[in-house]
């Protein structure tokens, strides 16, 4: 086990959601209507891109997937000085925002967990629907909390 | 090869050396054989890049196959850019079936930057999920969960760049690779001691270098102009302004770069959780024996004395490439 300041970097479980079925035409159905709702809060507020595995929360709500690279796990090797990102010089790297804004909100240790690779069956669709339908973990709005649920 | 293997070498609290080797812009095998005999003095392993800097190049995989046949142990590196979970994964069978179990797995360089800057970038995994994949793959099971019988035999290894920001990130970022079951981390190559050094103190506070072999990259370069070219056109670089001066000062540039290596890996050396140095010499593989020497990296070989196959050469120059090419075509069959 690896820690970063005192707290633990977990080694990673299950990477893969492709144990969940595949989404039905009747789900997508579902799910154009739940992002008609979806995509007027997260669009204009996070810019959302509309991946269907929500991890916002875990990264200081910004959503990582304005990354040219779409990655999930962090900044690749090629940030610059002043964090600029490497395939779009005019821009920010979108981890280095999530590194500061997460510091800020005393979240970094929400990054230390590795996400799961990515179930393109779920692109575009609704992840509030998802999370309802249990096929991706609910979001995680207050660390405190889920801090206590671990010492348990 | 019925010297040790890479992975061994690791298990062996060994100082290592590895070396990077760019495949042709063509279908030549002559170009891969001419530069393995470079490495066949001291270099324990040879990275064959993949596709690098985005610019079409003669296969990882195929170049590592022949590297291996000219009796050279090759680091092949896969990139998450121009494949998906599905052809990553065969490939890694592939590794594993040709018993080349060296992997270095990389995230891999926007295609914008190489010479079919209108592709696809697939960028299906990233370098770590890349990492868990191949770790899954040895412990006998896909990605959906299926499992084989034949499991393919790898040693891991990811890259770390203690230079770019922000520096707690790629701690971060190696304690995950490190946790999804990286064997041997490469760094990017240093020009910057200092942040390096703060860097590896880092490392050390989460004791990352204790779990990982931790190979400190080194560049060798010709010329002020190809250090200023890395310091505006190659992205989470650091070259002071003075390194640069230096090198523009210098009376015989080469020479020079030379030297500045050799100074970066003794200086490299020092540092506590170090576990080996490897040589980046872009496009100037021939320049590898006379750094090792220069600065005792193949000294403390026992072995490459004893089989007397892998001669130590005099001046900085590989021996006679022919004549070791011959012997270990024989030693390989």
């Amino acid at each position: 086990m690896s820690y970063i300041g005192g707290e633990e970097v977990p080694p990673p479980e299950n990477l893969t959601t492709t144990k969940t079925k595949p989404v039905s035409p009747g789900e997508r159905r579902l799910s154009l209507a739940a992002r008609l709702l979806e995509d007027l809060v997260k669009v204009p507020l996070f810019r959302c891109q509309r991946c269907g595995e929500c991890i916002l929360s875990h990264t200081a709500f910004i959503c990582s997937q304005r990354c040219p690279k779409r990655l999930r796990n962090g900044p690749c090797g090629g940030t610059g000085e002043d964090g600029t990102c490497e395939v779009y010089p005019e821009r920010k790297c979108i981890w280095y925002r999530i590194y500061h804004r997460s510091k800020k909100l005393n979240r970094f240790s929400m990054l230390f967990r590795t996400e799961n690779i990515h179930n393109w069956e779920l692109e575009h669709t609704s992840a509030w629907l998802n999370v309802f339908l249990k096929r991706i973990e609910p979001p995680v709005f207050f660390r405190k909390s889920k801090k206590k649920k671990e010492s348990k | 090869m019925n010297a040790m293997t890479f992975k061994e070498k690791i298990g062996m609290e060994k100082f290592l050396f590895t070396s990077e080797l760019g495949p042709p812009k063509s279908a030549s095998a002559a170009a891969i054989r001419k530069k393995t005999a470079y490495f066949k003095n001291g270099v324990d392993c040879v990275n064959v890049t993949d596709n690098q800097t985005a610019i079409v190049r003669l296969s990882s995989t195929a170049s590592a196959v022949i590297c291996r046949d000219e009796g050279v142990e090759p680091i092949v590196q896969m990139t998450c850019r121009d494949r998906n979970r599905l052809a990553l994964q065969s490939d890694l069978l592939g590794l594993g079936a040709l018993g080349i179990p060296n992997v270095l797995c990389l995230t891999g360089d926007y295609q914008r930057f190489g010479n079919h800057p209108e592709a696809r970038g697939v960028f299906d995994l990233d370098s770590i999920q890349l990492i868990y994949t191949a770790d899954r793959l040895r412990k006998g099971a896909f990605l959906s969960g299926d499992t084989m019988k034949n499991k393919p035999d790898l040693c891991i290894g990811g890259a770390a760049n203690p230079f770019a920001d922000p520096l707690e990130f790629r701690v971060l970022r190696l304690a995950k690779k490190i946790a999804a079951g990286a064997d041997f981390i490469q760094t990017q190559p240093v020009f910057d001691i200092d942040r390096f050094s703060e860097w590896m103190e880092s490392v050390r506070k989460a004791g990352l270098h204790r779990k990982t072999a931790i190979l400190a990259g080194v560049m060798p370069v010709k010329s002020a102009r190809a250090l200023l070219y890395m310091k505006s056109e190659v992205p989470g670089m650091r070259i002071s302004g003075e390194l640069i001066e230096r090198m523009e000062k210098a009376g015989d540039p080469k020479e020079e770069g030379i030297r500045l290596a050799v100074e970066t890996i003794l200086e490299l050396k020092k540092i506590e959780g170090i576990r080996g140095i490897h040589l980046m010499p872009l496009l100037w593989e021939s320049i590898t024996p006379r750094i090792a020497e220069q600065a005792g990296l193949i000294q403390n070989r026992p072995e490459s004395i004893e089989n007397g196959e892998r001669n130590i050469p005099d001046k900085g120059m590989a021996g006679n490439p022919t004549d070791n090419k011959e012997k270990n075509r024989r030693k390989s069959t």
